[in-house]
């Protein structure tokens, strides 16, 4: 077993995806956790699939460049965003259903161009990504796009905790409240990007989400929430890319978020704040060292 | 006293729906109002006015000594996320924000506030909890430490006490009352008149399209309560029976 490890280690497209997912791990977590606490999860998985027709138009006229991929992406994504915010302003539609509309119509475009124009690149790959294809300007999009998302979040993140926590205090606060959201979207949308060969325009979101989700059952502060959703993300990441490795026909993208999902199952049994706190709770507890008015309401 | 606000024939609502017009008034400092009315009648569109985040239809309004570079502000909790992985010091500490800005480190003197807003709102015992384990009563009084943190010439209250038993209510109108006598001014928006009748200078009543300011005892007749649609007749004779009972007798 050691041996096969050392030898897994021996490659330098194993070397490669470890780096890329290491350096991916640090910058979706913050954007992940994030999703989560803003309740936009379903939103982000929304996003990935809409910026597929993008990716891929960038792909059929410019090939697998970084460059093209980046500007098809982050345009898909912006034009998901405006007619999605569009038909739930102006339309009876509500953001969920607008939302799904227009990511499924994204889609399904997606998939349709890249198989009418002959690619060559298997479909699988391009939804569920390869460990084969970091080269190197992947690596340099991802580096970037961690760099971004990290100096961004140092920025970000006092605004990003207010208007998470309670948003009208916080526009009430600020001249241009909605200038935080549209700063975390495109973080979001990048990351997205950067994640697509890893992990494929499918399986993209879910390093962001479970990681995210599976740390909320484990810590009760913000910094630990951040912190533990980096370490779910990289053990994912780490784990998910050796049973890729000695099951060749698994695409990554599916081996590290399967790998993610049993991190969220194992702490929704044990974490603090999953059933394992309910289990605690049927043993005689000790009394609270913190005194609670008698008088006062009880929790919503 | 001097005049923080002065406000001039003002008319509020949104494109299609004026809500209410010729509204004239100032809130001077050291005193408190409240702001009364039925659902409907405008009175969170008046407070998101004060914080600059609607314009009005007509009138004007003026700050005599420039408008405050800050609004102590206490929304209503509809959209307050209370499972958020924060602990009660933190959220108190969000009213110093603007203070220590987005890389800033809290200074001693920052801490030292956070300490005795908490101790001033009575939850310094549990400011290393989570949000998620608070009260509704104990979320409320957080809240208003984080108001003694915004430390402004002007605080807003959007329905401070809809959730709040008795004794948290009692502790937090003293809090006001400590705010009136340090010179702030006090906007409070209420829906019960038992809390408002001793404790305010002034109100003003919304509804039925009009506003009307003035001091407590002017405006609140069950007359304009009425006819404001902020009672009906039954329950103005219930809760005014001296004056239903000499209206009879007329």
């Amino acid at each position: 077993m050691i041996e096969l490890l050392i030898e897994m280690w021996s490659f330098a497209f194993m070397q490669r995806a470890i780096v890329a997912t290491t350096v991916l791990s640090a910058s979706v977590a913050p954007v992940g956790t994030f999703l989560v606490l803003r309740r936009l999860s379903l939103a982000g998985e929304a996003m990935a699939h809409a910026i597929t027709p993008g990716v891929v138009i960038g792909f059929v006229v410019a090939g697998l460049s970084v460059f093209s991929l980046l500007i098809g992406g982050v345009i898909a994504g912006g034009v998901a965003a405006v007619l999605t915010a569009l038909l739930a302003r102006k339309t009876i539609l509500r953001s969920d259903a607008s939302l799904a509309s227009i990511y499924l119509i994204a889609l399904a475009a997606g998939i349709f161009i890249l198989s009418a124009a002959g690619s060559a690149v298997p479909l699988k790959s391009f939804l569920f990504g390869s460990i084969l294809g970091i080269d190197d300007a992947s690596m340099i999009l991802i580096g970037a796009v961690a760099t971004v998302t990290l100096v961004a979040f140092a920025f970000l993140l006092r605004p990003l905790i207010i208007s998470t926590c309670d948003p009208v205090f916080f526009e009430a606060q600020t001249k241009r409240p909605l200038l935080v959201e549209q700063a975390f979207m495109l973080l979001l949308v990048l990351n997205l990007i950067a994640a697509f060969k890893t992990l494929g325009t499918l399986m993209a979101v879910g390093l962001m989400i479970l990681p995210a989700t599976t740390a909320r059952y484990w810590s009760s502060t913000i910094t630990g929430q951040l912190g533990l959703t980096f370490v779910f993300a990289l053990s994912s990441c780490w784990v998910g890319l050796t049973l890729s490795y000695f099951f060749p026909e698994t695409p990554s993208g599916p081996a590290i978020v399967l790998t993610a999902g049993g991190f969220f199952l194992v702490s929704v049994l044990l974490g603090p704040h999953g059933f394992g706190v309910r289990l605690r709770k049927t043993t005689p507890q000790s009394t609270s060292s913190i005194v609670q008015t008698p008088t006062e309401k009880s929790p919503q | 006293m001097a005049d923080l606000l002065k406000i001039r024939n003002l008319a509020l609502g949104y494109p299609g729906l004026t809500l209410f017009r010729g509204l004239s008034m100032d809130v001077t400092q050291g005193t408190s109002l409240a702001v009364l009315g039925a659902n409907g009648s405008g009175k969170s569109t008046f407070v998101k006015m004060l914080l600059n985040l609607i314009d009005p239809l007509a009138g004007k309004l003026s700050w005599p000594n420039g408008r405050p570079s800050e609004v102590g502000y206490l929304a209503q909790l509809t959209e307050f996320d209370r499972r958020f992985p924060l602990r009660v010091r933190d959220l108190v500490a969000m009213g110093a924000w603007k203070g220590f800005g987005l890389r800033g480190h809290l200074s001693a003197e920052t801490h030292d506030k956070i300490t005795s807003a908490l101790e001033a709102t009575g939850v310094l015992e549990i400011a290393d909890r989570s949000l998620h384990t608070l009260s509704g009563g104990q979320l409320q009084r957080a809240l208003f430490a984080r108001v003694i943190m915004q430390d402004t010439p002007l605080i807003l209250l959007d329905e401070p006490f809809a959730a709040v038993d008795q004794n948290t209510e009692a502790h937090l109108l003293t809090l006001i009352d400590r705010w009136r006598d340090e010179g702030r001014a006090v906007i409070l928006v209420v829906h019960d008149l038992s809390s408002v009748l001793d404790r305010c200078d002034h109100v003003l009543l919304l509804g039925g399209g009009t506003a009307s300011f003035g001091p407590v005892r002017d405006i609140l007749t069950p007359e304009r309560l009425v006819s404001q649609k902020y009672l009906s007749e039954s329950q103005a004779a219930w809760m005014f029976p001296e004056a239903s009972r000499e209206a009879a007798h007329d």
